[in-house]
């Protein structure tokens, strides 16, 4: 436990120092208010720009919140995701191969307090990022659109944010299994690129962690979805699996540090 | 005290630590020699608890995590860059139990011993390769281990930084069990109770440098001459068996001969002079090319 806590104050720090908990919050924000505030204005936008044809005339849907946070849920799962899962794929295996964690592995520390406090640190940085990020964009759609139940709204970000953790403890899974490359690699296939094949093919099949994020902004609307609470449990299993995993290669690829 | 039992390293097929025993008496100094690629980094870091061993054991007096009682100094040291010289000591410190209200005290402690006393709130970033050794060496005692591993502490240093290190490492060498691994000779001369020689992953020869001297060593005559020419042209002139040296000759001495007065018979006729002549023993470094060498 003390152990724990000592590498946990380093991650923090580190994250902290390299400005990932300014430059990943800041990046959702963007993100997250981008859709709101472009929709709304595209008109006007199109009009100042010109040169449109005479008799020219853009019929552009009338959104409802839903759609705009369903938009802003989109770009963090492509752009944001992609991001965030490159940063936390390199937390293990780039300290093996740059030999900073061989002073830290000669210690009488436990795999487990490491694996855990990195993370811990990186679902942090997620959970942060993601809520200011719904906060930026729910805000514009409040101002433009109209409000939603805050209790939906404040359900919806939690429940996005196991997903988050789950994807942290993906990525930090092949960080311990894999060199960066490799783990880099890996991440992006079985996380974002994940969630892209989900919604090309996912009509076959109803629960999986893939879905979470789009089940998450159902909750905003009033049809219940049966297939959400077991698509919250698998994703809850796996994400301990992948913990459990990710713990085991932490130990099995000590030897690999560069000494 | 420290007992090592055939321990042995394959990396795909290959035995690069084969079958290693040897024992570790508290309080003393212990250097691992051999050639690049002989195996003691390996070694070393078996002993540290970074590799698992293909087969043997290491035991230290009923510890179970050895880990808490070894500080370790690898060959080339990486810091985290974003950390001070201080926060890291004190990191480190508390990762081996240093209890936290003292975790500091002692780092600045030792980061004083080694002499970053100025450096300690910079961060390591900008440390050079000398003071990146020292912190180093600090991170390495900083819980006051009882075995400290250091991977050749001074072969990547210059000859100042060289000598302030062999200097702290002396000082350290008065209270606790050193184990350390060199392929530079004249360190271990310096402050080694116990030889290892280890080649191809073999301990070929080990015991006290007296003991080594006494085993290999070998008499034989330097005669100095004034140019390479004139030492090579005795060389074929002579009738003993003769090497050259830059401007020296060498004639080893076999069971007392030649006797001094038999190769001064032979240097006296000789058309060109004599700088110097005398009787030397054996360099720990050429005793070193006979036990390790081919
Ligand atoms: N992880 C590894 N995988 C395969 N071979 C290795 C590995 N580490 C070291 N070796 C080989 O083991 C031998 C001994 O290496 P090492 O212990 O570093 O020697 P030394 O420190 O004496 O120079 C070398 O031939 C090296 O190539
Ligand atoms: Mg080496």
């Amino acid at each position: 436990m003390k152990t724990f806590i000592i590498l946990l104050q380093k991650e923090f720090r580190e994250s902290w120092r390299s400005f990932k908990f300014l430059w990943m919050p800041l990046l959702f924000i963007l993100l997250g208010i981008t859709d709101p505030l472009t929709n709304y204005y595209m008109e006007d936008i199109l009009n100042a720009v010109g040169n449109m044809p005479d008799g020219f005339s853009l019929s552009l849907p009338d959104f409802v919140p839903i759609d705009i946070l369903m938009a802003s849920t989109g770009q963090f799962q492509s752009i944001g995701l992609i991001v965030f899962v490159i940063t936390i794929a390199g937390m293990i295996n780039r300290e093996r191969q740059n030999g900073t964690a061989t002073l830290i592995y000669v210690r009488p520390i436990s795999f487990f307090a490491l694996f855990m406090s990195k993370w811990v640190v990186g679902s942090l940085l997620g959970i942060l990022s993601v809520s200011l990020g719904y906060a930026g964009s729910m805000y514009y759609t409040a101002i433009l659109y109209g409000s939603v139940d805050t209790m939906s709204f404040i359900q919806m970000v939690m429940s996005y944010c196991v997903w988050i953790v789950f994807a942290t403890a993906v990525a930090l899974m092949f960080s311990a299994i894999f060199k960066t490359a490799f783990a880099t690699t890996f991440t992006i296939i079985v996380i974002p690129f994940g969630v892209m094949i989900d919604s090309l093919i996912g009509q076959y099949w109803h629960f999986s962690p893939w879905k979470l994020a789009n089940y998450s902004v159902q909750l905003l609307s009033d049809t219940h979805n049966e297939y959400y609470i077991k698509t919250l449990l698998l994703t809850i299993i796996l994400l301990i699996l992948a913990i459990i995993i990710g713990i085991l290669f932490t130990r099995k690829n000590a030897g690999t540090t560069k000494i | 005290m420290i007992r090592i039992e055939h321990l042995t390293k394959v990396f795909g097929g290959e035995k690069v630590v084969d079958d290693l025993s040897f024992v570790l008496e508290a309080g003393t100094s212990t250097a691992l020699i051999g050639p690049n690629g002989a195996g003691k980094t390996t070694t070393l870091s078996m002993l540290t608890g970074l590799l698992k061993p293909t087969n043997g054991s290491i035991r230290m007096n009923d510890t179970q995590d050895i880990r808490k009682e070894i500080g370790f100094l690898p060959q080339y040291p990486n810091f985290y860059p974003w950390l001070t010289a201080l926060e890291f000591t004190e990191m480190t410190g508390k990762l081996n139990g240093v209890p936290s209200r003292d975790a500091k005290k002692q780092a600045e402690r030792v980061l004083d011993f080694v002499g970053l006393t100025n450096d300690r709130s910079k961060k390591t970033s900008t440390f050079s390769g000398g003071m990146k050794q020292r912190l180093g060496i600090a991170q390495a005692i900083v819980h006051k281990p009882k075995l400290l591993i250091l991977d050749e502490p001074v072969s990547a240093l210059d000859p100042v930084g060289r000598r302030e290190v062999i200097n702290l490492l002396k000082q350290l060498q008065q209270h606790s069990t050193i184990l350390y691994s060199t392929h530079i000779l004249n360190d271990a001369e310096e402050m080694t109770d116990q030889l290892l020689f280890l080649k191809k992953g073999q301990l070929v020869e080990q015991g006290s440098l007296k003991d080594i001297r006494t085993k290999f060593d070998s008499f034989r005559y330097k005669i100095q001459f004034t140019s390479k020419e004139e030492a090579s042209l005795f060389a074929t002139q002579s009738q003993l068996p003769t090497t050259v040296e830059e401007s020296y000759a060498f004639i080893e001495i076999k069971d007392g001969f030649p006797t001094m007065q038999e190769l001064m018979s032979q240097l006296i006729v000789l058309p060109f002079s004599i700088l110097k002549v005398e009787r030397v023993t054996m360099t720990l470094e050429e005793i070193f090319m006979k036990v390790v060498g081919q």
